[in-house]
């Protein structure tokens, strides 16, 4: 526990964000990164996230508070986190990434730092803004959400030692590559599900024929 | 199908709610309603409501005399009008005649069967609009003989309108009038089937002078991306993008026409032409005046609601008739939909073919062709402190109009308009909180940032003293930690 939550690697994941590409070199090499606190980044996000959604002032917020639920979300968002990490490797095994699946949760999962912390201090001030300060609102979440996403593309950058170019093709495939997880994981739902049937009504063929 | 079977369930659910409160002793007239009244919040859910309006009275030709005999039953009427005395005039199309009714709908006045048309006497052939001018003329829909005519109170003919020529119209076009209205300066609006291009209107002496607010086809990038592929045989084949025809047609004291139409979308049903023709209505806040937004679904009873024919009632206000659901929807002049209520069936008070409305003084008369009857509709105490209220408001006094909305509020907890109009007058009241507290229930994010905002300067010059000191001791503190830290840190050396 201690190995993976201590203070040091508590440090370097802040140090990353304030040098993201020296931060995720050294994470690559030195193993400085930890893939347990990357998780629970990711799981913060998850909070902050629906936090924002369910408690922005109404100013802000349009939302209907009936259409939130934060286990869904939490479980959406770790979902598409393991998704992610998992077809980005896959795609970059082939196109000479020298990242590890470590690599890449660490490097994803510190980048949602950031965001988490905008969508925590905007909703703070959401509740103290009018109507025409909006602005404020959506240039707070702006401003991180951009940063998360920028660190996101230097840390893949960094630990597959890629050219900005590589990164961004790297990044399309694995779009792609998300789809096509996504499309086998349905139809092997389906198949399996078919197979599940057809033993089952063997079974209460068995069961009405004794 | 879903939606409306969650809608069902949640009516057999109210209908057990109300039976269950009619078992305590409490006199409820939702018990005994034939319909479910309800309406749409911010959100887009139902929310249940009290009745706005309540049947009142069925009238039949059968139960009316006329010289001593019986008027008999109306066959397949069209359409119904009031005139500025309160008289109310039938088109009863199946026995090609027009029937003037009192004011209350007891008597007949007169049954205009024949008239004389130049020496000749003439009659009418499926009469299917009809419409009274301010001078009392009355304008009738002679579809089948293919023209309008003009009558005086007394029967005597005034005028025919007929035959319309012009550019724009094709060669041998057979003019077909359904619905009629009036304006002020007796310049006559008809809706003529087939005619695709828009209300057609006539000058006071009969000559034909333009078309009027033409429904613009839309047709989507889908549809335009598949006619592109297509052939030029397959084009052929395909259905044709015509725009909807109007249904029904009104006219407001300001001169301009309310017009219903059948809208597949669901989106608008109705539009508010302004004299150039063109759509001024305000669709509210949901960006609808199509009449039921809960409409998914499969079979008869699903899809959007399909207007055959609005009233302009006054203040603003206007109803418009469902012929789907047998529903009438009122609006205000902001598009906001204040209530609703009717629906189909055998019962009294519901109808098998709904299609006209007419505001009869206060009662609404929902003309039923199936059936050959009238129905009305009185307001109830929810109904009427609505009205009174959006009619307040539409004045600009909405500060009188706060002792209804409360009272609204304690009849029907959920209602928004009545909660942003009581926010809105304790905003202008000064007091902010409770302005916030109801504008927020109301949905009103507009005026509930003012409020807020007005709020909190009131907040922060009340506590200005306490921020500063806060500040102030805040920043003391740092500077006294700061130094004991670099003393200890100077000791530790």
């Amino acid at each position: 526990m201690g190995k993976y939550f201590s203070k040091e690697k508590w440090q370097y994941a802040f140090y990353t964000i304030s040098h993201p590409m020296d931060g995720y070199y050294w994470i690559r090499h030195r193993d400085r990164g930890s893939v347990p606190l990357a998780i629970l980044m990711v799981i913060v996000f998850s909070f902050c996230f629906t936090a924002n959604r369910l408690l922005a002032s109404f100013v802000v917020n349009d939302l209907d508070p009936r259409t939130v639920d934060s286990f869904y979300e939490l479980i959406g968002i770790l979902a598409f986190y393991l998704l992610l990490c998992v077809s980005n490797w896959s795609v970059t095994c082939l196109m000479n990434g020298e990242g590890r699946l470590k690599d890449i949760a660490i490097a994803v999962g510190y980048a949602t730092i950031p965001m988490s912390v905008v969508l925590a201090v905007g909703t703070l001030v959401s509740q103290v803004i009018a109507d025409d300060e909006q602005a404020f609102y959506v240039l707070i979440i702006g401003v991180g959400i951009a940063y998360g996403v920028i660190m996101m593309l230097i840390g893949i950058m960094q630990v597959h030692n890629y050219t900005l170019g590589k990164t961004l093709l790297t990044l399309f495939l694995t779009f792609v590559a998300m789809l096509i997880i996504v499309f086998l994981i349905l139809l092997l739902s389906n198949l399996i599900g078919m197979v599940f049937n057809f033993f089952r009504s063997i079974y209460t063929e068995i069961i009405f024929r004794t | 199908m879903k939606r409306i079977g969650l809608l069902s369930k949640i009516i057999s659910l109210c209908m057990a709610a109300a039976v269950l409160s009619l078992a305590v002793g409490e006199d409820v007239y939702a018990t005994t309603l034939p319909y479910d009244t309800y309406n749409y919040d911010y959100r887009e859910y139902i929310h249940f409501t009290p009745a706005a309006y309540i049947p009142s009275k069925t009238i039949g030709g059968a139960g009316l005399t006329w010289n001593g005999e019986s008027l008999g039953n109306f066959v397949t009427p069209q359409d119904i009008c009031k005139d500025a005395e309160g008289r109310i005039y039938v088109a009863d199309t199946g026995n090609n005649r027009i029937v003037i009714l009192n004011r209350d709908m007891t008597k007949v006045e007169n049954v205009i069967t024949s008239f004389d048309n130049n020496g000749a006497e003439d009659t009418f052939k499926q009469p299917y609009g009809i419409c009274v001018s301010e001078r009392g003329w009355i304008y009738v829909a002679d579809s089948q003989n293919h023209r309008v005519v003009v009558l005086n109170q007394s029967g005597g003919l005034e005028q025919i309108v007929a035959n319309p020529t012009s550019e724009s119209l094709e060669e041998g076009y057979v003019f077909t009038p359904l619905k009629v209205t009036v304006d002020y300066a007796d310049r006559v609006y008809v809706i003529a089937q087939n005619m695709f291009e828009g209300i057609m209107v006539f000058e006071s002496n009969g000559e034909f002078a333009s078309f009027f607010g033409t429904i613009k086809v839309e047709i989507s990038l889908w549809d335009k991306f598949w006619r592109r592929l297509a052939t030029k045989e397959e084009r052929t084949q395909q259905q044709l993008f015509i725009p909807t025809e109007f249904t029904g047609i009104d006219i407001d004291p300001e001169g301009f026409v309310y017009a219903s139409n059948i809208d597949a979308t669901g989106v608008q049903g109705v539009r508010r032409l302004n004299p150039r023709g063109e759509d001024v209505i305000k669709k509210g806040e949901n960006k609808n005046v199509g009449g039921d937004l809960w409409i998914d679904g499969r079979g008869t009873y699903a899809g959007p609601s399909q207007f055959v024919d609005v009233v302009y009632r006054q203040n603003g206000i206007y109803s418009c008739l469902d012929r789907k659901r047998g529903r009438i929807f009122t609006y205000d002049h902001e598009g906001n939909l204040l209530y609703i209520f009717g629906g189909m069936g055998t019962q009294a008070g519901t109808f098998s073919m709904p299609v006209a409305v007419e505001d009869i003084g206060g009662e609404l008369a929902v003309l039923d062709a199936t059936r050959g009857e009238i129905q009305t509709f009185k307001e109830t105490e929810y109904g009427n402190l609505i009205n009174r209220a959006v009619a307040l408001r539409y004045e600009g006094d909405e500060t009188a109009a706060v002792e209804l909305w409360a009272r609204v509020l304690e009849l029907d907890e959920n209602n928004e308009l009545a909660n942003s109009g009581i926010g809105k007058a304790y905003l202008t009241a000064g007091d902010y909180k409770a302005a916030m507290k109801y504008l927020k229930l109301g949905m009103n994010r507009d005026y509930y940032s003012i409020a807020y905002r007005r709020y909190r300067n009131e907040m922060l010059t009340k506590n200005a003293s306490y921020f500063l000191t806060g500040i102030l001791v805040l920043i003391v503190a740092v500077v006294i930690v700061k130094k004991v830290v670099k003393k200890k840190k100077g000791g530790a050396e």
